[in-house]
């Protein structure tokens, strides 16, 4: 990536002071925070009495809990399922809402509507459709012959695909809307020089739009797999966690020992374990965005 | 000219006077600040507070409130970052364990003495929340579960109505006897909310037993119970009710569900919704069933409580309106809305029942006289866990992911794990 | 010839019309969400989750919208709201962007590592450092304030990540050529990166005002007085200790979204703005 000549003192100041009024209030206010918060998972604390120092101890502890363990798994159950399929969908609705479609602009805002939506409304809607003895979806699988109807939400098995269901059905217009910006700084010349070249639609689209979406989708995926990772409000909503531990994800732990345990030491344990987790696939991320990402 | 300076002397010789007058009174002026959650929706605080205001000029008591879901993980947060608030509302034994806990709480035993309050008024439920002969908080609120019913619905099924004494074979075979029709149109004869105290309180109704210990096999019969009449469409399953977002008062309101069993904090909103003609059925309660060999009256319950923060700056002050808050005084104000106080002498039980819109039939006020009454949740101090835990495979055994046997078998491995951890 | 041009065409057009089909239906699935608040806005609490379902009540309870302003003081909150995401969303647009260029278009150093850091701490979730936050905010006698809010969140990682990846797709030709020129750094982000940055400033409002609209824990955490509380706060004075009136939280929902569909679809025509506005290669 080509940028300036050569650093300087004077090209370093001159960045810093650039980066000053949103570095110096992200530091102060979140950095700081997050950093004491790191030093708590060395630490026993209650938030009441003194902190007292216990080493690894929290980290040990976690790993052999089996809590842990549940956590663990369903949280990269609920990745794996919720990055690719979110990804795909809303670059898909991108590509059709940017072309000549009729009405688009009232498609486009409805595309975004259940992610404006309050939450709990999506649970209920999510949870109507899909009620094991009352809604649709299980009607309409019983009317083609199914016979062991999924409980859904309210079953051990199938709690989480409804959950990530619901992720992705929610998600989708957020990340249409960052490909919608994205494609429209693609130069139009290179479509009309493809066309003229023969190229047709799904050519353009791989040898084209697909190159040039790269920072888009770096983000995209970089923030689909963040969220993912921190998921929590709309589980908290659909499933409570459950039924038993079903979609109980690492957050849910999190929470758990912070507020209801009061364990904040052990907490940021597990905080630090899902955070170098994050970090550690956001700098695979990043290696391989040098590989793949096309910059100008 | 000379106006202004007259006048502006004048307007300054009256702002000192006013200084001086109530930098006089400002000196005895007491604010007490008082944590509290849905205050809007609570109809004795204010009266409370008033009422106590009227005494006491020289104190005014302010509130802080939180929406009721929230309460306790902002109470959390407050007592951690150092918040002074004087007074502590106290909604369940998991936080009240927590603060004794964390030493958040100001012991009252000094102060009880020395007031000479009698405890016995609370009929032994102070017991279940000292801790190591030291009390923290007193008790203004007492809930019990009682059992509601429809008398509409048995009149149409031509069933006699439940007694105040039953036991829960009798109980179960009266649901199922009521029970009629079919789907969407079907009157189920009872009805079991998600909590999983619809369940298991019954199962340590009998003092055998505790809520939290390491073997849970003693509920076997009482969930063998409850899924059979799952199973029978008795009462709807928990998993369409979870799904469902099914609430108990929308069922009972509705006509769907004959029998309730539920806390005594319904009963003002019963009464409420008639009044508005939300709820037009004619209904009753009796005392909640019991194990066979448990006499009549035997009842699990919650309770309210208050406490004095330890960082209060003002902890008599505090104490005293505790006092008033939790005493015979605070007690009738709560029962005219409809509320169950912690005091339940005659008087209160009078006033109560006598309450418009409170059914007006003998069992009905018969049945908030109780023989004995233990906290839904002992207190522990690793309480909060094991509810947790209880929650959890409740859920499992209920929506039938697990058998019964299993279900209890990991509840009982579980919480003894969590109990032996430090 | 004039066959095969034909047989495309109809290809073509049912093509197209399977695509319109797929999306009315996608429409209908994502709307629902709404006409269930509708629905469920106008009818008494006892019926708002009664099977079977009413799609529309028979008698549309029109007083719940009503009831909503005398219940809580809806318009204090609404107004609190308001002020929160404009001032917080202008931070937000102007410290993003300021910091975005120079990780996008300037070398110095320490940027790489700084710019992982930065975008690591998205990846910690806020229930892990929420307690120190607001211990360090109460001990700067912040507890309690709109300030507190403004300041935790007009800083923000995302943000600076979300321009930063708009930015690097600005050709580099432009920036060096006004380096050439002889602009300063100062009047390259304000004479040519701003203006291009329509359709990111554009998404980063609507989602900073869609966060900001909808957060909750925030102020949870931070306001206890009642005339500083905000629209999420307010729709929680409707569930109590023992029930949750649906039908009003619906309601009030309902209406605290209309300010988000105005902003919504007046920034529409941003993502509409063709290549005119990025064609620049000469």
């Amino acid at each position: 990536m080509k940028t300036t000549r050569h650093r300087t003192l004077r090209n370093d100041l001159i960045a810093y002071s650039f980066l000053l009024p949103n570095l110096l209030g992200f530091v102060i206010f979140t950095m700081v925070p997050i950093v004491f918060s790191f030093f708590l998972a060395l630490m026993k604390w209650d938030g009441a009495n003194p902190a007292q120092f216990v080493g690894l101890d929290n980290f040990f502890r976690l790993f052999q809990d089996e809590g842990f363990q549940i956590s663990s798994f369903n949280t990269f159950y609920y990745v794996l399922g919720v990055v690719p399929l979110t990804l795909i969908a809303s670059l898909a609705l991108a590509v059709l809402l940017n072309g000549k479609i009729r009405g688009r602009n009232i498609f486009r805002s409805i595309m975004f509507f259940p992610y404006v939506a309050s939450l709990v409304a999506v649970a209920v809607v999510w949870n109507m459709l899909f009620h094991p003895t009352m809604g649709p979806v299980n009607f309409l699988l019983y009317s083609l012959g199914v016979e062991n109807l999924p409980g859904w939400s309210a079953s051990v098995d199938w709690a989480m695909p409804t959950v990530i269901m619901a992720t992705i059905w929610k998600g989708m217009g957020y990340y249409m809307i960052i490909y919608l910006a994205a494609l429209q700084g693609i130069p139009g010349y290179l479509y009309e020089a493809a066309e003229i070249d023969g190229a047709g639609k799904w050519k353009q689209f791989w040898k084209i739009t697909v190159p040039m979406l790269t920072p888009a989708t770096f983000f995209v995926v970089m923030m689909l797999t963040i969220n993912s990772f921190k998921v929590f409000d709309l589980i908290y909503v659909m499933t409570a966690g459950g039924p038993g531990r079903a979609t109980n994800v690492l957050v849910y732990a999190i929470y758990n020992a912070a507020f209801i345990e009061f364990k904040f030491g052990y907490s940021s344990a597990i905080a630090i374990v899902l955070f170098a987790i994050v970090l550690v696939i956001t700098l695979v991320q990043f290696r391989m965005e040098k590989k793949w990402v096309s910059y100008t | 000219m000379k106006t202004f300076t007259r006048l502006a002397r004048a307007v300054a010789t009256l702002a000192l006077a006013t200084l001086a007058v109530t930098g006089a009174s400002a000196a005895d002026k007491t604010e007490l600040k008082m944590l509290v959650w849905d205050a809007a929706n609570t109809a004795y605080l204010q009266p409370v507070i008033d009422a106590y205001q009227e005494k006491n000029p020289n104190v005014t008591i302010s509130l802080i409130s939180t929406s009721a879901n929230e309460y306790s993980d902002k109470l959390a947060i407050m007592l951690a970052g150092g918040e002074a608030a004087d007074i502590i509302s106290v909604k369940s034994i998991p936080d009240y364990a927590g603060m004794v806990n964390r030493k958040q709480l100001e012991p009252l035993t000094p102060y009880i003495k020395k007031d000479k309050v009698n405890l016995a008024q609370y009929s032994g439920v102070t017991d279940d929340i000292t801790v190591n002969k030291e009390l923290f908080a007193l008790p203004f609120r007492s809930d019990i579960w009682i059992l509601y019913y429809n008398k509409d619905l048995f009149d149409k099924a031509k069933v006699a109505y439940p007694t105040n004494d039953m036991t829960w074979d009798q109980y179960a075979a009266l649901a199922k006897k009521v029970s009629s029709g079919f789907g969407t149109d079907r009157v189920y004869g009872s009805h079991y909310h998600t909590w999983r105290s619809t369940v298991q309180l019954a199962a340590a109704q009998d003092g055998k037993n505790s809520i939290i210990t390491t073997d849970y096999s003693y509920m076997k019969p009482y969930y063998e119970r409850v899924l059979q009449m799952q199973n029978d469409k008795t009462v709807m399953d928990l998993a369409s009710l979870k799904v469902g977002n099914i609430h108990y008062s929308g069922v009972f309101y509705n006509n769907q569900i004959a029998m309730l069993p539920m806390g005594s904090w319904f009963i003002s909103t019963v009464i409420a919704k008639h009044k508005t003609g939300e709820a037009t059925m004619n209904w009753g309660i009796v005392k909640y069933p019991h194990p066979a060999g448990v006499p009549a009256g035997t009842t699990a319950g919650t309770i309210t409580s208050l406490a004095v923060n330890k960082a209060s700056k003002q902890k008599d002050a505090a104490w005293k309106f505790v006092k008033f808050f939790c005493g015979p005084e605070g007690a009738q104000i709560l029962a005219k809305v409809g509320n169950l106080p912690a005091i339940r002498d005659k008087d209160v039980v009078k006033i109560l029942t006598s309450l418009e819109g409170f059914p007006t039939d003998a069992t009905s006020k018969e049945a908030l006289t109780t023989v004995k009454v233990r906290l839904e949740m002992p207190m522990h101090d690793k309480v909060a866990i094991v509810e947790r835990i209880l929650n959890e495979e409740h859920e499992l055994i209920m929506v039938g992911a697990v058998t019964v046997d299993k279900g209890l078998a990991d509840m009982s491995r579980r919480v003894k794990e969590a109990l032996a951890q430090n | 010839m004039g066959q095969l041009h034909l047989r495309s065409r109809a290809v073509d057009a049912a093509g197209k019309g399977l695509i319109y089909f797929l999306l009315i239906a996608l429409a209908a699935l994502m709307i629902l969400p709404f006409v269930w608040m509708v629905s469920a806005s106008l009818k008494l609490e006892k019926d708002v989750f009664r099977y079977p379902f009413e799609w529309f009540p028979a008698t549309p309870i029109w007083q719940n919208y009503s009831d909503i302003w005398t219940k809580a003081p809806f318009l204090t909150y609404t107004i609190n709201t308001a002020y929160l995401t404009f001032v917080i969303t202008g931070l937000q647009l102007f410290t993003s962007s300021f910091a975005a260029y120079a990780f996008a278009k300037m070398d110095f150093r320490g940027k790489n590592i700084l710019f992982l850091g930065y975008i690591s701490t998205i990846a910690v979730p806020w229930q892990v450092y929420m307690v120190p936050q607001f211990i360090m905010m109460r001990h700067l006698g912040l507890s309690d304030t709109h300030l507190a809010l403004i300041l935790l969140q007009a800083f923000s990682a995302f943000g600076v990540f979300l321009m930063r990846q708009f930015y690097v797709s600005i050709p580099t030709e432009l920036v060096e050529a006004a380096r050439i020129d002889g602009m300063n750094e100062y009047g390259i982000w304000a004479k040519i990166i701003v203006p291009l940055s329509k359709p990111p400033m554009a998404t980063l409002t609507i989602f900073t005002l869609v966060f900001v609209w909808n957060d909750f824990m925030g102020p949870l955490i931070y306001i206890n007085s009642d005339h500083l509380k905000t629209i999420q706060l307010g729709l929680r004075m409707f569930i109590s200790q023992y029930s949750a009136e649906y039908a009003l939280i619906m309601a009030a929902s309902l209406v605290s979204l209309i300010p988000v569909f105005i902003v919504f679809f007046s920034l529409q025509r941003f993502f509409v703005e063709g290549v005119a506005s990025t064609g620049i290669k000469n």
